[in-house]
């Protein structure tokens, strides 16, 4: 009996501590995904979608709390905690944790501190039964476990990022001759990323921060790791969450010229309002040197009306504006992609060619071959340049499948216009069924509902079938489809994007055309 | 931040030492505030090392001594590793001797000028100088630039070829041939060897045997051209890219034989091993020529150049016929002796500038190759079975 009871104890403490360093693993997947803030993180946990793992490790904690010390419930636990591993390590994720330093750091101390826990009480009371009550509490606890550890990490953290942010300050500073160019904007900067990269390689040798790499950290990693001699121009795409972001890097970087795409209503829940969107988003252009060249889009508002004083060429663009220095014309759309020109006072006219749709996109061109104009690009090599210009993948992007589909992938971070332009694309194909397949907007704060209302109404303009996934927008999204006279039969609402896939399977034919349209990161699901 | 350039020399091929002098005038012609050169010499056994006592010629006299002062490396076949290890690491330590930013292979001939070393560059995906492997092999093969010119209307002389065993069991066919298509004299060659080693003449079939036989000794495709006797050698070098190239000025060197002997080519100053590479060749510069053949030969350099597809510094070798005037391309030297500096220096560019326009070169063609598409990051694999898969592509 005693030889069961001890073997019984061991496999207790073993699978519950297991199970432990599984729950905490997904603890820090979220936390990663929330940028390693504890507010965002502690937010993120309030909207509750975790809830349900919360709940079942808090009932097994209250079960160890009380019946600990019955043989059949050690079993029980046992089993569950063997159960919940399994379904863990099996679950397939979108976005997967990435075991950065940093990541594995954070991991280290959260198991260091439910380890001093652990073996502490252990060592204190002799008694293993109330040991095993501390692990199930700190599994239920899980999350606030880790938000200690980070803060705990939190000096150390600081201090090395100091040191790396030092670093490529020095690599920066001996290519003097370097010109830097960056880019923010609400919606749009990677887009015109791309696009100025591709131009400006005609001429130079250009290097851009890849991917989505936008903040501080991002901007540091591709100065160590990226950064050779030979480069002549280094483009920055520069994101926000908050206030300050943006002139951070900057005050790294120190920028030449700025281009500044829009300033919308995107991640409202941390700016609150418009206004501070626009404030941060003019940091960059704020920054800006006397013979610096500032490039701003007059079609959003909250550009335009912005004065720009401490930099003398400021130079405003346009899909349209005629008062605008360089605008878009002659907009002439076919199955092979746009034909436009650039036009404005005193600058010499530019008829161009690209596969790429969308008055956005063009925009973001016009934007890419300004900064090119002044970098002495010759006009020529921006035409051939615009004409090879390829869709990012995920921004618009239209591919066929060898199945006769279209796809329209605009998966990545979809905002208001953004979703307005995909959706006008959608609606002008003819061959087949017009299909959307969407999660909604997010990040839009207390307007969330209003946006997506407006959406689902949109939708119903534009697609002939619409299959909504997931439950974060699905009823904002379904009241503005249902206020239109939009055919019921052809909505589909689907649990998961892997039940929309399989729903979608079965109703494709051969032309139809399906725009996918935001692709929700995990955090949303 | 200085450009680290790796300069690769020596290498196995019969213009080993020429090659050493061309690398290290271009070394010397680096401009250093710019560029920082870390120096690699491939030995005739295809060994590479690394060391600053590389730098000076009269090391070369003593290689054992030379080599037990320098560091044996290698680089990583890996896609995007530019690093240049040392082959006997440290217990502690890394065993990475530097990382390269660009490379500039000043190889002449075999496993060097041909796209053999060219393509281990490709495949680490590193910026380099010069030709890729594709233009390098067709410069260096004289039957298949032959016939890419004859197809391109470039004009060349006539020629036959063929390989060492059609020439064995086909031997009276090939006779026939060369007598009624080309007549003699005639002059053999080796397909892919540079610097005139293998060629002779022949001047009746007697001749022409033996020459093929000495031919045969260096290579298996051998290629019979009708001799030009009353003939002028003029060289043109060539700038640029397939895009945007420029020609240089016209020389004419002196030969002492029937053809430009290695020994005219690499021994003429002073002889022996005090030479000074294709720099000391006797030669008019620029050549005696009227204007109009002059621009001539500058534009078929250029064609040339742009047909091949080439990059770089490049020297075009040309034979007029004194008869009748006419024009032929001889031959590509796609890494030529001294990186034919003295043919820019008399067109007004000076070495350390030459120099600058070739690593500006071989970061262009890097750009224009990273903006093409190579692979999908979507793994083909991981797609569900059956249609559906396929048709949703990528999206999970």
């Amino acid at each position: 009996m005693d030889s069961l009871n001890l073997a019984l104890n061991i496999l207790c403490v073993f699978s519950t501590f297991l199970y432990l360093l599984v729950t905490l693993r997904y603890d820090l997947q979220m936390i990663q995904q929330n940028s390693y803030r504890n507010k965002r993180y502690l937010k993120w946990l309030k909207l509750g979608v975790s809830t349900r793992r919360l709940s079942i490790n808090f009932v097994l904690f209250f079960i160890a709390r009380f019946f600990i010390h019955l043989i059949a419930v050690k079993a029980v636990i046992s089993g569950v905690s063997i159960i919940g591993i399994i379904v863990e390590l099996r679950k397939k994720y979108k976005k997967k944790l990435v075991f950065t330093p940093r990541a594995i750091r954070l991991y280290a101390t959260s198991i260091l501190i439910s380890l001093l826990l652990f073996t502490g009480v252990f060592v204190a009371t002799k008694d293993i039964n109330f040991s095993l009550i501390i692990i199930l509490a700190i599994n239920a606890l899980s999350p606030l476990v880790l938000m200690v550890a980070n803060i705990i990490n939190s000096p150390m953290e600081r201090a090395i990022n100091r040191w790396y942010y030092n670093d490529a300050k020095r690599i920066l500073n001996q290519n003097r001759d370097i010109i830097i160019i960056g880019i923010t904007g609400s919606y749009g900067k990677t887009s015109t990323k791309h696009y100025l990269h591709r131009i400006l390689s005609e001429k130079y040798n250009v290097l851009m921060t890849p991917g989505s790499y936008n903040t501080t950290l991002g901007v540091i990693r591709t100065i160590r790791e990226n950064l050779k001699p030979y480069h002549e121009v280094f483009i920055v795409e520069m994101g926000a969450k908050q206030p300050g972001d943006i002139k951070e890097i900057c005050d790294l970087v120190h920028p030449t010229i700025g281009i500044l795409t829009s300033v919308g209503e995107q991640h409202l829940e941390s700016f609150k309002t418009v206004s501070n969107v626009q404030r941060t988003k003019f940091e960059l252009i704020d920054s800006l040197p006397k013979d610096g060249l500032a490039v701003l889009n007059l079609d959003f508002e909250y550009v335009a009306s912005r004065v720009v004083e401490n930099t003398s060429n400021v130079k405003y663009y346009s899909a349209s504006d005629k008062s605008a220095d360089y605008y878009l014309d002659n907009i002439n759309y076919s199955n092979m992609g746009s034909n436009f020109s650039i036009e404005g006072e005193g600058v010499v006219s530019e008829s161009l060619f690209t596969q790429i749709v969308g008055s956005h996109n063009l925009s973001n061109i016009l934007a890419g071959s300004i900064v090119a104009r002044e970098l002495e690009v010759p006009v020529n090599s921006i035409q051939y340049a615009v004409s090879h210009i390829e869709q990012v993948e995920h921004r618009l992007n239209i591919r066929k499948t060898s199945g006769g589909i279209t796809i329209i992938d605009d998966a990545f971070n979809s905002n208001p216009s953004g979703a307005k332009m995909a959706l006008d694309v959608l609606g002008r194909f003819e061959t087949g069924k017009r299909i959307i397949v969407t999660p909604g907007l997010i990040e839009l704060g207390d307007k969330q509902v209003e946006y997506n209302t407006n959406f689902g109404a949109q939708i119903a303009t534009s697609a002939d079938y619409v299959i909504v996934v997931g439950s974060y927008n699905r009823d904002a999204i379904m009241q503005g489809l249902l206020s239109t006279p939009f055919d019921k039969t052809k909505i589909y609402q689907a649990t998961s994007f892997t039940d929309a896939i399989s729903h979608l399977g079965g109703v494709l034919k051969s032309g139809d055309i399906v725009l996918y349209e935001n692709d929700l990161p995990d955090t949303f699901k | 931040m200085n450009i680290k350039v790796g300069v690769f020399f020596g290498g196995r091929s019969v213009e080993h030492e020429i090659s050493v002098i061309s690398a290290l005038q271009a070394i010397n012609a680096f401009d250093k505030v710019k560029y920082t050169i870390v120096p690699i010499y491939i030995t005739k056994k295809g060994v590479w090392y690394s060391g600053d006592a590389l730098l000076d010629v009269e090391n070369y006299r003593d290689t054992d001594q030379l080599l037990n002062q320098c560091k044996e490396v290698y680089m990583a076949p890996n896609y995007g590793d530019y690093n240049l290890y040392k082959k006997k690491s440290c217990l502690f330590g890394s065993n990475v001797l530097t990382s390269l930013d660009v490379v500039l292979p000043v190889l002449h001939g075999t496993n060097g000028e041909d796209g053999t070393f060219q393509g281990l560059m490709e495949l680490i995906g590193i910026p380099y100088v010069g030709c890729n492997p594709v233009s390098s092999a067709n410069g260096m093969d004289k039957i298949y630039m032959k016939m890419i010119l004859k197809e391109s209307n470039v004009p060349v002389i006539d020629y036959v070829w063929f390989t060492n065993r059609d020439w064995f069991t086909k031997k009276e066919a090939f006779i026939q041939r060369v007598e009624t298509e080309l007549g003699y004299p005639i002059i053999v060659k080796p397909a892919n060897l540079g610097s005139s080693v293998g060629i002779s003449t022949g001047h009746d079939r007697e001749g022409f045997i033996k020459a093929v036989e000495l031919a045969e000794r260096f290579a298996d495709r051998i290629l019979v051209e009708k001799m030009v006797v009353n003939l002028k050698e003029i060289n043109c070098s060539v700038l640029g890219d397939y895009a945007e190239n420029q020609a240089s000025v016209c020389e004419e060197p002196v030969r002492s034989g029937d053809i430009l002997s290695y020994e005219d080519k690499y021994m003429s100053s002073g002889g022996g091993k005090s030479s000074n590479g294709m720099q000391s060749t006797k030669r008019r510069l620029p050549a005696d020529l009227p204007q109009e053949v002059t621009e001539k030969i500058q534009f078929l350099a250029s064609e040339t150049f742009r047909v091949l597809s080439s990059n770089g510094v490049a020297r075009i070798d040309f034979i007029i016929d004194e008869s009748d005037n006419m024009v032929y391309v001889n031959e590509i030297n796609t890494i030529p002796g001294s990186l034919s500096f003295y043919l820019w220096e008399a067109s007004g560019i000076a070495f350390d500038k030459l120099m600058d326009k070739l690593i500006k070169l071989a970061l262009k063609r890097d750009r224009e190759v990273r903006l093409k598409t190579f692979s999908y990051d979507q793994n083909i694999f991981s797609l569900k079975g059956g249609s559906k898969g396929g048709k949703l592509g990528s999206k999970r």
